[in-house]
C-alpha cells in the first residue's frame, strides 16, 4: 500500500501542497493536477491508485471529470475520494455511481482523515 | 444609488438572485480560506516540517487571513452603501492601477504567480470613488490569481471605449485554453441567450456580487468577455472631462 500513487485534484494550490506534504510523509507518492485537464494529463502519466478530488473546481467541475473517467475501462475503476466544502450537500449514495467511495469534509477534516482515507479505499 | 437592485443583478443572476442569502453566500465563500488555515495550523501544531517548511506556511496563512478579511471588509462595505455617501471624483487609473499592483504583487509572488500592469498611452482620467473601484479591481484580481496558469501573468489593462466616453479596467487572465471547437460551440450557445457574470467555480459567485453593488454606486458597469484561454473582468465607468480642460 506504501508508495501507492495518489492524485490530488485541488484548484487551490496552497491546499494540495498541504494535501500532498501529508500523504508523502504517510508514505504515498502524491502528485497534484490544478485543474480537471491537468488532471487527466497526471492520470495517463502516473496511473493513480485513488483520486482525491475537489469539487468545484477551476473550468470544469469535478463531475465532469468524474463522467469522462468512468466513460474509460482504464480509468472508471480508479476510486475517488471527494474532499470538498460541500460534503453537508452530498451523501455517498448519490455519487458513488460516479466511482466515489469516501466524502471528506474540507471545513472539520483533520490532516491523519486524508490518509485514513487513502488507506482504506486501497484495502 | 445605494444597495437597490441594480443592473449588475440582472447580469449576475449571481448567489443572491438565486434564492442563497447573503448570509449563506458569505459563510461560502469564507469556508476555503478558513479551511486552508485551520489545515495549515493543524499540521503546524503537529511540529513535523522544517524550518523552511514552517515559514512558507505561516506566510501562506498570514495571505490567505488577509484575503478572507478583505471579503469581510467589503461585505461590510456593501451594506453600508445605501446609508453613506461616497464621493466621486476625477481618478487617474494609471495611478491606481499601479497602487494596486504593489499591493498584490506579494500574494501573487506567494502563489508563484504575477500581475502587472499594462498602460493606456494616452493618458485618462474616469469619474470614481477611489476606495471603491480599488476594492472591485482588487476582487477581480484575486479571481484571476485562482484561475490563471502559474507560468502567466495576470494582466490589468486600462482602454477606453465609446469615442472616449467610457474607461473601461479589465482584468485578464490566462486560464487553461479550451479546444477551438469547444470555444466555438460554446460562443454558439452564448450568442443564443444573455448568460450571467459567473464567478469561478470554487466561488459562490459573492464577491463579483458585492464589485457589481460598488459598479452601481459609482453609475459604472461590471461585465467579462471569455476568452479561450481565459477570461476579461471588466468595469466600465465615466470618462472624466476634466482632462478635456487642460
Amino acid at each position: 500500500m506504501n508508495g501507492a500513487s495518489v492524485l490530488i485534484v485541488e484548484d487551490d494550490k496552497w491546499l494540495a501542497e498541504q494535501h500532498q506534504r501529508v500523504l508523502t510523509k504517510a508514505g504515498f507518492k502524491a502528485t497534484i493536477a490544478l485543474h480537471a485537464i491537468a488532471a487527466i494529463h497526471a492520470i495517463d502519466e502516473v496511473h493513480p491508485k485513488v483520486i482525491i478530488l475537489d469539487v468545484l473546481l477551476t473550468g470544469n467541475t469535478a463531475f465532469a471529470l468524474m463522467h469522462e473517467l468512468q466513460s474509460y475501462g482504464d480509468t472508471g475503476g480508479i476510486p475517488i475520494i471527494l474532499c470538498t466544502n460541500l460534503a453537508s450537500e452530498l451523501t455517498i449514495e448519490n455519487v458513488a455511481p460516479y466511482g466515489v467511495k469516501r466524502i471528506i469534509n474540507k471545513a472539520t477534516m483533520v490532516p491523519a482523515d486524508l490518509v485514513a482515507a487513502v488507506r482504506s479505499v486501497l484495502q | 444609488m445605494g444597495a437597490t437592485t441594480g443592473e449588475h443583478e440582472r447580469i449576475l443572476g449571481g448567489p443572491l438572485t438565486d434564492g442563497l442569502s447573503s448570509f449563506v453566500a458569505a459563510a461560502h465563500e469564507l469556508k476555503s480560506p478558513l479551511a486552508l488555515v485551520r489545515q495549515l495550523s493543524l499540521t503546524l501544531e503537529d511540529g513535523d516540517v522544517t524550518p523552511v517548511e514552517r515559514s512558507r506556511m505561516l506566510r501562506q496563512i498570514s495571505l490567505t487571513s488577509e484575503r478572507a478579511l478583505r471579503l469581510t471588509s467589503d461585505l461590510t462595505r456593501s451594506v453600508r452603501l445605501s446609508d453613506a455617501m461616497f464621493t466621486l471624483e476625477p481618478i487617474n487609473p494609471q495611478q491606481l492601477c499601479e497602487d494596486i499592483i504593489r499591493e498584490l504583487k506579494p500574494l501573487f509572488a506567494a502563489h508563484d504567480r504575477d500581475v502587472k500592469f499594462v498602460p493606456n498611452k494616452n493618458p485618462l482620467l474616469l469619474v470614481a470613488n477611489r476606495d471603491l473601484l480599488r476594492r472591485i479591481l482588487i476582487n477581480f484580481s484575486d479571481n484571476a490569481l485562482y484561475y490563471a496558469e502559474s507560468n502567466m501573468s495576470v494582466e490589468i489593462r486600462i482602454g477606453s471605449i465609446n469615442k472616449g466616453e467610457t474607461i473601461r479596467l479589465g482584468v485578464r487572465d490566462y486560464g487553461p485554453a479550451l479546444p477551438i471547437n469547444t470555444l466555438k460551440s460554446l460562443k454558439s450557445k452564448l450568442t443564443q441567450a444573455s448568460t450571467p457574470i459567473h464567478a469561478r467555480p470554487q466561488s459562490s459567485g459573492l464577491g463579483l456580487y458585492i464589485a457589481g453593488q460598488f459598479a452601481d454606486a459609482m453609475n459604472g458597469k461590471i461585465g467579462v468577455t471569455q476568452h479561450r484561454d481565459g477570461a476579461t473582468f471588466y468595469i466600465d465607468l465615466q470618462a472624466s472631462r476634466q482632462l478635456s480642460l487642460l
